[in-house]
């Protein structure tokens, strides 16, 4: 039933959607599979430093002698865990306020309002670093501060589209034949609101994987998971980093890995939309 | 002063063993000069009253009650004594047809015989009063040597009103006088009778399926069906306002009444008298199950009206008083419903009729639970108006103007269906499959799997109103609130769901709120008619009398722009 529902999907995705599936699904493989795919250890010295890419090295070496294959890969579990924990948090938290907000109207709506208005005004990376600061720098904090930061814009959204959507003549008639608040929400403003959601949700995950790398940047990452944001952190202290050649790979690989990321997610983000929405799934 | 007074007249007719009761307990009197109408289906027993009042029945037939004429009771006379009464002062116009006139003999000779036998005259003054009669019911002299069969129909029809009104009865019957006569004919039938009525002032009981020429002819009506009258009145009242489901259906199913409205006519057949219960009540669309036990007996709604039926007559089904609906904008308050009083009966289709902005749909979202009334009451099958309504079986349901709106796009046919039904959990999965596909049926959409399994974005305009449609009759409603279901059709789509929405209609007998702005088509599907102007109802009445003589200047200024003339 599942495999046939995967094949389904499949079918209707765009070469496109398929190519940013193909990416999404290696790196998941690269986080998960970490220990097996890799052959050196990612947190201590194993080589000559800033070696380039080949033999042992398949990446190569940082100034420590650290094999970065081996860091990506497990960097690839950090940013994944970031990106998709700070996704559901903020698009689930962001879409019960906007449906709360938007459903039942009144005070309740106003007074969510102004505060996804402060949200919005307050200024995200100081107050991050702060938080940051604050709670200690542990993979969950960071999760938790993004994805403080980022649940207004679901919220905004899918309020605007339960306000349009509760006007609606179907949603209207399934209240008179008795349909609950329950029932309306999950028969009808729920299929609606997924697709804007599932989008909304993709570019929260990437917005809070270059977010982490910013804040790794700052060195308020956890400094025990080195994900890409630290590597890239790393080599751009490097000092004339340049000047020489070992961005080419020190730098070069894991920005091209948080590219793929953030590329594959919104590939599929826009296939998932067209097909969550049967109109657009069949016109 | 009555002439004519006919007491619990029954007849029975017993063909080989058989006990047919045409006629049960009828009574009614008739004073000097008054007219009276008799309608009903064939077989209510229409001409058997006509034959019993001549006394032309009683031989094979069973005879109950009394007749009295002028003091003498009819029924228990002599076949001698009777023979005296018939022509000299009771007469009857027999049905056209060829067969009523002797073949062999000539106009002259027919219309001499009843002469001849009862007044005894003979020779010149025999001669004299023919020819003045075929004068009086316009038959020129030349005709007196024609055969029956070379008449034309309307000339038989002269024939044989020549003849009844030979030896100047004081009570005339009657029967069918215009059927098998094409306009002309009829309308001269209709005014010969008129004027004789006038110039002799005798009485009339006219028994004829023509509403027009009834409404014309007589002062009082009495509706007969199985037998037995179910509703008796002054002509003019009934025919604008029936109180009886079968009246009202007669109404409904005659063209030459109201010629714009759609035909229907009442559904099943017609029963016979004698049975145990209303006689109307399988064919009726607010019977009970005590209408089948009981026979209901002739009782006063009003001085002047008489109705049969358990349940008081037609039965209003719901009742708004002082409906209300403000909305508040910034600086004023908007009246969009300003006070209304409504009432929507059994099976009926009242349209709700006016410009756009005159607060039709708003009563319509008030009746349909989707917005609250600022005030006033309503009162559905005498109880109190709740949400519950539109949740259950046998309550009101609403189809809206759009359907793209009204049902979900992604929600497939048999999930729209089937919403109403599960949210309330009415039946179980069997029987919730079972409706949906008979009502799919019902409303002539594909009821196979693939048609179920389609989504609703994937149907036309026309398919996904019938599907709205298909949602509301799904759950059984009593009332049907129609707004503006075809105004967003092609014609051809709208002629469709019309005809199918009516005949649905007239087949269930659910009663209909059908509001629309399109006159034409209120003009055809409507029994009764609002006007509604500015949140208020400026004029209300049978769909009849408002498109042929309205009262209002609003009502005419809407007539005039959409039929192009001032009435």
């Amino acid at each position: 039933m599942f495999l046939l529902k995967i094949s389904k999907i499949w079918q209707e995705l765009t070469a496109f959607g398929r190519v940013g599936l193909v990416i999404l699904l290696l790196l998941i493989f690269m986080a998960v599979a970490a220990p097996y795919i890799t052959w050196q250890p990612h947190n201590i010295s194993s080589g000559p430093s800033l070696k380039p890419p080949g033999g042992a090295h398949l990446l190569g070496t940082d100034e420590l002698g650290v094999d970065l294959w081996s860091q990506i890969c497990y960097g690839a579990r950090v940013s994944l865990i970031v990106g998709l924990g700070t996704a559901l948090l903020a698009g689930l938290g962001g879409a019960i306020v906007g449906t709360f907000a938007g459903y039942r109207g009144g005070w309740t709506e106003r007074v969510l309002m102004r505060l996804i208005d402060i949200m919005i005004v307050m200024p995200d990376l100081p107050v991050m670093v702060i938080l940051a600061a604050f709670f200690g720098s542990s993979l969950r904090n960071i999760i938790i501060v993004l994805a403080l930061f980022s649940w207004s814009h679901p919220a905004r959204i899918v309020r605007a589209q339960v306000l349009a959507l509760k006007e609606q003549g179907y949603i209207k008639m399934a209240r008179i034949y008795g349909g609950g608040d329950l029932y309306i929400i999950f028969k009808h403003l729920l299929p609606e609101l997924i697709p804007i959601l599932a989008v909304s949700m993709i570019r929260l995950a990437g917005m809070a994987i270059v977010t982490e790398a910013g804040l790794s940047f700052l060195g308020l990452g956890d400094p025990t998971s080195r994900s890409w944001g630290l590597i890239i952190n790393h080599a751009l202290n490097f000092s004339g980093i340049y000047f020489t050649p070992f961005w080419k790979w020190w730098l070069f690989y894991p920005w091209l890995f948080l590219t793929l990321l953030i590329t594959a997610l919104a590939l599929l983000g826009r296939d998932l939309e067209r097909i969550a929405d049967p109109r657009v799934a069949k016109g | 002063m009555s002439i004519l007074d006919v007491n619990k007249l029954g007849v029975i007719y017993k063909p080989a063993g058989q006990h047919v009761q045409a006629l049960e307990d009828v009574s009614f009197s008739l004073t000097a000069g008054e007219t009276l109408g008799i309608i009903g289906e064939s077989g209510s027993g229409k001409t058997t009253l006509a034959l019993a009042l001549m006394g032309l029945l009683g031989k094979k037939e069973q005879l109950e009650g009394k007749v009295v004429y002028a003091g003498a009771e009819l029924l228990s006379l002599e076949e001698s004594r009777r023979h005296t009464y018939r022509w000299k002062h009771i007469a009857m116009v027999f049905q056209n047809s060829l067969e009523v006139l002797n073949p062999v003999l000539n106009v002259g000779e027919q219309v001499a015989e009843p002469l001849a036998r009862h007044l005894d005259l003979k020779g010149r003054e025999l001669e004299a009063r023919v020819e003045e009669l075929l004068y009086l019911v316009g038959l020129e002299r030349s005709w007196k040597t024609a055969y029956p069969h070379q008449l034309s129909g309307g000339m038989r029809q002269r024939v044989l009103l020549a003849m009844a009104l030979s030896c100047r009865p004081e009570l005339l019957l009657v029967d069918e006088p215009t059927t098998s006569l094409d306009p002309i004919a009829r309308r001269e039938i209709v005014e010969l009778l008129e004027s004789l009525q006038r110039e002799y002032g005798f009485s009339l009981v006219l028994i004829s399926h023509d509403l027009a020429c009834i409404s014309r002819l007589t002062r009082r009506l009495l509706v007969l069906y199985g037998g037995r009258i179910v509703e008796a009145g002054l002509t003019e009242e009934i025919v604008e306002d029936p109180l009886h489901p079968y009246t009202r259906g007669l109404i409904n199913a005659s063209p030459n009444y109201f010629a714009f409205r759609d035909l229907w006519g009442i559904p099943g057949e017609p029963a016979g008298g004698g049975a145990a219960g209303c006689a109307f009540a399988s064919r009726c669309v607010q019977s009970q199950e005590g209408c089948h036990a009981e026979t209901p007996a002739l009782q006063h709604l009003s001085p002047s009206r008489q109705v049969a039926c358990r349940r008081g007559g037609i039965m209003t089904m719901l009742a708004a008083s002082g409906l209300c609906k403000e909305y508040h904008l910034k600086k004023r308050t908007l009246k969009a419903v300003n006070g209304i009083d409504l009432e929507v009966k059994h099976g009926e289709v009242l349209g709700l009729v006016g410009e756009t902005g005159s607060g039709k749909s708003t009563v319509a979202q008030i009746l349909g639970r989707m917005v609250k009334p600022s005030a006033g009451q309503i009162i559905f099958q005498g109880k109190p108006f709740n949400g519950e309504l539109t949740r259950r079986e046998k309550g009101i349901q609403l189809v809206m103007q759009d359907p793209f709106a009204s049902t979900s796009h992604r929600f497939t046919v048999e999930q729209t269906l089937r919403e109403p039904l599960e949210i309330n959990k009415v039946g179980g999965r069997e029987e919730r499959q079972e409706r949906v596909l008979e009502t799919l049926t019902r409303v002539q959409l594909p009821a196979d799997d693939k048609f179920l399994n389609r989504y609703c974005f994937e149907l036309s305009g026309g398919q996904r109103q019938r599907l709205a449609i298909a949602r509301a009759l799904v759950m059984k409603p009593a009332l049907l609130l129609a707004d503006e279901i075809t105004s967003m059709l092609d014609p051809s789509t709208q002629a469709n769901l019309m005809r199918l929405l009516k005949g649905l209609q007239n087949e269930e007998g659910f009663a209909m709120l059908f509001i629309t702005h399109d006159l034409d088509l209120a003009r055809k599907i409507a029994d009764r008619i609002m006007v509604m102007q500015y949140g208020a109802v400026v004029e209300q009445g049978s769909s009849h009398r408002i498109f042929t003589q309205p009262c209002c200047c609003h009502t005419k200024d809407l007539l005039a722009a959409a039929f192009g003339h001032s009435h």
